[in-house]
This record gives structure tokens, sequence and C-alpha cells, in this order.
């Protein structure tokens, strides 16, 4: 909880099933918080995200993507 | 006569090339004169927009829109028509998508005037005088419509029941909604009047595996006949298109342009061309590979040729 109204970005990650998700899924099982302003959409390889994804999150509101994997 | 449809022809921010491809249809068009009466088409006939204003509503049964939409007077009978009219068709790329002139999304209205008015070379204008809504002169008020800083295409406007892409549509895709609105057998609104599949699905060109060390414009090539031209590091928009057009261009040498559109499954025509282009450069050298894009002219214009207005992208940042 912030009490003062800073900037938030809203961050949409695109995570690979097989590295960063899945250390994303331990971190959550490990009970390690992250900030809640990523989103994060589990693809089955970072190579399966194409250029109309990230224009796309852009388009939805999205002020940065992160491409993992 | 108390039985024909009502047919209104209009253009906006278009070449004419849509307007010819209507009288392309041949003999086709005495069809049309028979199944409905023209009550405007400005190219070819002379009525007065008061003519239409003192309609009532629906009063025409389809008006086909061809061009984009970029200033206040295409916008104004683009509205008009559509109080007037039970179905309107975006008859062309420009229409449709924004075609050629929502290049000029890339742009804004300052630079464009700038560019147009005042820097090529042909122009003489020592006062720099640009297009101006308003002018007073000795007789008056002269007004002009006023230009927009980006291009629409018509359903950012107003709403379109079927879409007839292409630039121009094809002679057999004319007819074909012709005859739709003849029989009464017209798609679910919203319909694109196309094929599903892409202009790949359509050409004959031999596809093998597609791995390209530099790409060349058509003229810099012989083109091999039979094989595909982006295997051939020509850029070709034929995957990330919506086929129709029997896939006229690759038939004859020229790449496809991507003038149909997008297919249903493509969110967004450039970005789709970026990753096709993309998965066939053959290196693993990120030094190398910049080198193999480089030699992409214009990418911006190449993979958005005919449809900024629909792209994801829009338009370049205002201010
Ligand atoms: S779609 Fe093509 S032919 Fe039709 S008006 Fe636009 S530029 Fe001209
Ligand atoms: S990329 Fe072009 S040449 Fe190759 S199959 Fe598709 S339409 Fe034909
Ligand atoms: S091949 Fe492409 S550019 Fe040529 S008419 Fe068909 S869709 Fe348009």
């Amino acid at each position: 909880m912030t009490e003062s109204k800073e900037f938030e970005p809203n961050i949409v990650g695109f995570l690979c099933n097989w590295c960063s998700y899945a250390g994303a899924d331990l971190a959550g099982i490990s009970r390690i918080k992250y900030p809640s302003n990523i989103k994060i959409i589990r693809v089955m390889c970072s190579g399966r995200v194409e250029p109309s994804h990230i224009l796309k999150a852009f388009k939805e509101g999205a002020d940065g993507i992160l491409v993992s994997g | 006569m108390g039985d024909k449809l009502n047919f209104a022809f209009y253009w906006t921010a278009g070449c004419g090339g849509c307007e010819v491809a209507t009288l392309d249809i041949d003999e086709k068009i005495l069809d049309v004169a028979e199944l409905a009466n023209i009550v405007l088409w400005p190219i070819a006939m002379d009525f007065k927009y008061e003519d239409i204003e003192n309609m009532d509503d629906d009063n025409i049964d389809v008006s086909f829109i061809n061009g984009a939409i970029r200033n206040t007077e295409q916008r104004e009978i683009a509205e008009l028509l559509r109080e007037k009219s039970k179905v309107v068709v975006a008859f062309g790329a420009c229409a449709c998508h924004g075609g050629i002139p929502s290049l000029g999304n890339f742009h804004n209205k300052d630079e464009i005037f700038q560019e147009a008015y005042v820097d090529t070379i042909s122009t003489n204008n020592p006062d720099n005088n640009l297009p101006t809504p308003k002018t007073e002169v000795a007789e008056g008020e002269l007004t002009i419509p006023e230009f927009f800083d980006t291009v629409y295409k018509l359903d950012d406007l107003i709403e379109v029941e079927y879409y007839l892409p292409g630039c121009p549509p094809s002679t057999d895709l004319i007819i074909k909604a012709v005859e739709a609105i003849a029989n009464d057998n017209l798609p679910p609104v919203g319909s694109v009047i196309a094929s599903k599949k892409t202009v790949c699905d359509e050409c004959d060109r031999e596809k093998k595996e597609k791995k390209v060390k530099e790409f060349r414009r058509p003229y810099e090539v012989d083109v091999d006949p039979e094989l595909c031209l982006l295997e051939q590091g020509i850029i070709c928009c034929g995957s990330a298109t919506t086929g129709g057009c029997g896939a006229n261009c690759p038939t004859v040498n020229m790449p496809c342009r991507g003038c149909y559109g997008p297919t249903s499954e493509v969110a967004d025509q450039g970005a789709k061309l970026l990753s096709a282009v993309a998965s066939v450069i053959d290196s693993d050298d990120q030094e190398e590979i910049a080198k193999i894009a480089k030699d992409i002219l214009d990418p911006g214009g190449t993979f958005y040729r005919f449809g900024m207005s629909n792209s994801l992208l829009k338009r370049k940042k205002l201010g």
C-alpha cells in the first residue's frame, strides 16, 4: 500500500511456461511477494509472442511490457 | 421505376480508381441500372447534396462509399448518407482500412501542408499561403473544408454494414456484391466480401523453406516465375492479407502489397508482416540480422501501406 498517489505503471509480462513462468510460480509457492501491477500472461514459449501482442497490450493500456523466457 | 432500389455512390479521400473499378464491371453496369436508380454519383452524374438532404431517412437502399475521411466535407457527406441509407458499403481499401491516404498518419496536418504547399520543388508559394478554412475577401467570407490531422477509415465515423476491400476491389467481388444485393442474399452484417483465406492460399507459387539473406525490390531481381517471392527476398505481404483477388499481383511477378487488408485472424497487418519477415531472415547473428533488415526500404510504409487507420498504431503520436 502506498500512501501518496505515485505513478504505478501497468506492466504486462509475457512469461515462458518453462522458465520465467515456472519462476513466478515458484515465487508464489514460496510466498515471495511481488508487486500486483504486473499482469502475467503465460505463453508456451517466448518465441510465441508476436509484435501484434505487444501492440495490443499497449493499446489496452499497458505502460510497459516484459517478454521473458 | 417504383420497384427499383436506390443506390448512391460517393467518393471521399480516394484516387478515383474505385470509381473506374465500378465502371469496369462492363456490361454488368446495365444490370445495376436495371436494378437500381442512382440517386447520387458525383463523378458520373449531376445531383446536388440538397437532393439527398431532402430525402426521408432510409430512402437510399445502398450507399457505396469509397475513400478515407480526412476533412470536414467528407465527414459531413458520409454522415448524411448514413442517415439516408439502409445499408452502407465501405468500398475499397481506403474506406475499409484507410488505404494509401492513411499513410498520412505517419505525419500531421502541418507537416503535410508544409510539404505539399511549400517544400515541393514544383511549388512557387513565396507568401507561404496555406489552405485556411475561412478567408475574408471583399465579397464576403470564403470557406473550404477543414483538413484533419488524422485520416480515418469509414467505420471510425459512421456505422458500416459491409466491407468490399481491395485497391480497388476486383471486378468479380463487385459483381458478387451487386448480385447478393439483387437477390437479397447478403451475408451477415459486418461481413467482409472477400475470401476467408490469405493471398498465400490463393497463390500458386511453390513454397519451400524460407531463408533470406537479403531483401531486394522487384526490379533488382531476375524473378523466378515459379517460386514464392518472399523466398526470393522480395517483401510479399500475402501471408497477412485477405484473399479474394486470386493472388493477382504474385501471378504477374509483383509481390502482394496487402491491399485487401488483414484477415479476420490478424489483429494488425503490419505487425503480422513484421513477424513473417523476421522469421525468414537467415541468420543468428544480431549484427547481420540488423544489416539484412536495413535492406527494407520504408518499413512503416511497406508493412502498413494500405491500412494505417486500421492498425493498432493508428497514427504517429500527435504533439
Ligand atoms: S482503394 Fe485504391 S483505387 Fe480505391 S480510392 Fe482508394 S486508392 Fe483509389
Ligand atoms: S508470400 Fe507472396 S509469393 Fe509467396 S506464397 Fe505468399 S503470396 Fe505467393
Ligand atoms: S495480391 Fe495483394 S496487393 Fe495484389 S490485389 Fe491481391 S491483395 Fe491486393
